[in-house]
């Protein structure tokens, strides 16, 4: 996030687009919540009637995959009356003569036809940000689980840099990231081309320096590959062994029929987990591993906020944290004693040799979390990015953007769309919540959901037993009929192995990010069986 | 003011010159360099240091001004912990930045040592002053820098 979770709550205008909030971020969205109350404008761009729509000023509800129609098309309406932030444009942005002549290849009457939102919304939506004094611009999943992920992220930021609101505390443009430390994990340089804190591999000078700091030589010259492409090559021995830390790898990657024979191609693959998963089937050796609870650490969260986890568990048997079993494994393969004793060693280690974390200690943080960047033991953190107006190439450059199909539409043969997600209850492949009895009771089994306009059309009322079919595969589950869907428009997770959206979800990826393009598929529905069980439940207990 | 008024000016009259040799610096590299940001943002320092050769030119004339200037509570040593980065025609805005804030730090060192080394309480404090007065110049470009230093790409 270029701001904080907090600004929210102060926000006057809020844009949320491709974001669950009150399911997948329930916390950041008691901010949103709160800033509605005091009177904030929220507009919700959603393709599903979520809970959050029902505090929204208007839902926008755009069709699956047409984000950049919809935001070009503001665009266009926003230079059209003159509203851009033409002193922000002057002084802050490289090529503004550019966007506006790109957008009016996206006038709102163009625009409509594609996103199939009514003209007279999008230029009510485009007043109201092209009026405010900031808005503050959230985004998630459905924005990037597209082949044009990053076009959409682009898109966006062109958004923002027209109406001039980086930099501007309760604006900027804010990717509420998922999972508790995919930030950290990111920021530690759990990517195929960085180290820590954003030192790219393939850079000389960060390799000497790394080089030199841990004592080796020979650190490669190549970034590594994505996740996708690593699963991909392992069908041409190109991959050859997997180590996987807690990631439950078949059931959350798009396609598993397809992830399994990739997997099963690979000549040897280690599995790390604290529970056995679909994915733990498949390996060759299982290791355990400590859960939260049980090991000293750091999160990193989504506004760069580095906050201290503690031990509270003792983990079972002889379970160990895995920096530990990593280190072992150093000795073992190379004979390389990595020397730690400690997660703090380990942090001291990793904070000396990084940039924006140098500042940041275990003492420092013991109470309350610091922002990144902050380089020095005596800098306070940063809650807010780019307040000079500036970026790091300098001036903002506006990207060129244009509306990608998405790779999979209805057609006859599979005539709805399947858009994917989280739901409150469960977490991520659910290898945790699913061992959690509370949580399994109040959300035991995966739900269709289903516009009543369909559903009328098949015959199927909620609780019905139905058939969901792709080119990939089928799953049987039960149908929840909501409004939360439009016509023409199927949901569900995946949670549930046993009736998971990824058996469904086509494995074509963003070109840049490998992202895979989760939020749409084609599929059919067919009635299976009545339903035979009370389902008065569902509504209640499948919303937050 | 008991200090002598001839080593008086004779301080503000260096600073002032080390700010017209910070001015024709950020000018000459201000034509050399390729990118127009950063081509901007060296100019637009050049003209921050005439900026203040005109104030020392004051402080000079009034040396009380000098001890009404507002200096930084707080050193977060950005500066200091960033590596200073070789001239290049090619260089980028973070870098840019980073060149003038480490000059600014050279200038908060050599002020903080003149006060260290000065025996007479009136000149110590002059060069604690002008130590503050830098550090104030130190500080808005590291702000700056934070903010564009340690971008998140990958």
């Amino acid at each position: 996030m270029t701001n904080s979770i907090r600004e929210l709550e102060d926000a006057k205008v809020i844009f949320v687009i491709g974001s669950n909030t009150t399911e997948a971020h329930p916390v950041i969205s008691y901010y949103i919540k709160r800033a509605v109350k005091r009177g904030a404008i929220l507009i919700v761009n959603d393709p599903r009637r979520i809970d959050l729509t029902e505090w929204a000023t208007i839902h926008v509800q755009h069709k699956p995959g047409t984000d950049i129609a919809y935001i070009n098309g503001l665009m266009n309406e926003i230079f059209k009356n003159g509203w851009e932030d033409k002193e922000y444009l002057k002084e802050h942005t490289e090529n503004p003569d550019e966007i506006r002549e790109w957008v009016k290849d996206y006038p709102v009457e163009k625009a409509s036809e594609i996103c199939g939102v009514p003209v007279e919304t999008m230029k009510k939506v485009a007043k109201i940000l092209g009026e405010a004094k900031v808005t503050s611009v959230c985004y998630t999943l459905g924005i990037t689980e597209h082949i044009c992920g990053t076009d959409n992220v682009k898109t966006l930021a062109n958004l923002q840099m027209v109406l001039g609101n980086i930099g501007s505390y309760a604006g900027g443009l804010n990717p509420l990231r998922g999972q508790n430390n995919v930030q950290g994990a990111c920021d530690m340089g759990a990517l195929p081309n960085v180290y820590q804190t954003y030192q790219a591999v393939d850079n000389p000078a960060v390799r000497e320096k790394f080089e030199k700091d841990w004592g080796v030589t020979g650190l490669s010259e190549k970034p590594g590959y994505k996740m996708p492409t690593m699963l991909h090559k392992a069908l041409d021995g190109g991959t050859k062994i997997l180590y996987c830390i807690g990631d439950n790898t078949v059931q959350t990657e798009p396609h598993i029929a397809h992830t399994i024979k990739e997997i099963e191609a690979l000549e040897f693959f280690v599995c790390v987990d604290i529970f056995p998963t679909i994915t733990t089937a498949y390996a060759d050796v299982i290791l355990p591993d400590c859960a939260w609870g049980e090991v000293d650490g750091t999160f990193t969260n989504t506004e760069r906020r580095v906050q201290r986890i503690r031990k509270v568990l003792e983990p079972p048997g002889d379970v160990r944290p895995h920096w530990w079993v990593l280190q072992e494994l150093a000795k073992r393969i190379n004979g390389y004693d990595l020397g730690f004793t400690s997660e703090e060693a380990v942090f001291e280690d990793m904070r000396r040799a990084s940039t924006s974390y140098a500042g940041i200690t275990y003492e420092r943080i013991e109470d309350v979390g610091l922002q990144w960047p902050c380089p020095t033991l005596e800098h306070p953190g940063t809650p807010l990015l780019h307040t000079s107006g500036n970026f790091t190439r300098g001036r903002g450059l506006f990207h060129h953007t244009v509306h990608i199909p998405p790779a999979e539409m209805p057609d006859a043969e599979y005539p709805f769309c399947l858009s994917t997600g989280r739901r409150l209850w469960h977490y991520h492949s659910a290898t945790q919540t699913r061992n959690s009895v509370g949580l399994e009771e109040l959300f035991p089994e995966e739900l269709m959901e289903i516009s009543p306009v369909d559903a009328e059309r098949l015959g199927i009322k909620t609780g019905d037993v139905i058939k969901a079919t792709s080119r990939r595969g089928e799953i049987t589950l039960k149908a929840w009929v909501t409004d939360r869907s439009a016509p023409g428009v199927c949901w569900c997770a995946f949670h549930f192995v046993e009736a998971c959206a990824n058996t469904l979800t086509i494995d074509r990826f963003d070109p840049v990010t490998e992202t895979a393009e989760y939020k749409v598929c084609a599929i059919k529905i067919e009635k299976v069986a009545d339903g035979v069980e009370p389902v008065s439940w569902v509504p209640r207990q499948a919303r937050p | 003011m008991n200090m002598d008024k001839t080593r008086l000016d004779q301080i503000f009259s260096d600073a002032i010159e080390r700010e017209i040799e910070a001015y024709e610096f950020y000018l000459a590299v201000s034509q050399k360099v390729t990118n127009p940001d950063v081509k901007k943002t060296f100019a637009e320092l050049a003209l921050e240091e005439l900026g203040h050769k005109e104030l020392l030119a004051r402080f000079k004339s009034d040396p009380v001004l000098l001890t009404k200037i507002n200096i930084p509570s707080q050193d977060y040593k950005v500066s200091e912990a960033t590596e200073l980065p070789k001239f290049d025609i090619n260089m980028k805005p973070a870098d840019a930045i980073a060149l003038a804030m480490k000059k600014e730090e050279e200038a908060v060192r050599f002020y903080r040592g003149m006060a260290a080394i000065s025996e007479d309480a009136e000149v110590k404090s002059q060069f604690e002053y002008l130590a503050g007065m830098e550090l104030g110049h130190k500080t808005r470009l590291e702000n700056v820098f934070i903010g564009i230093g340690y971008p998140e790409v990958f």
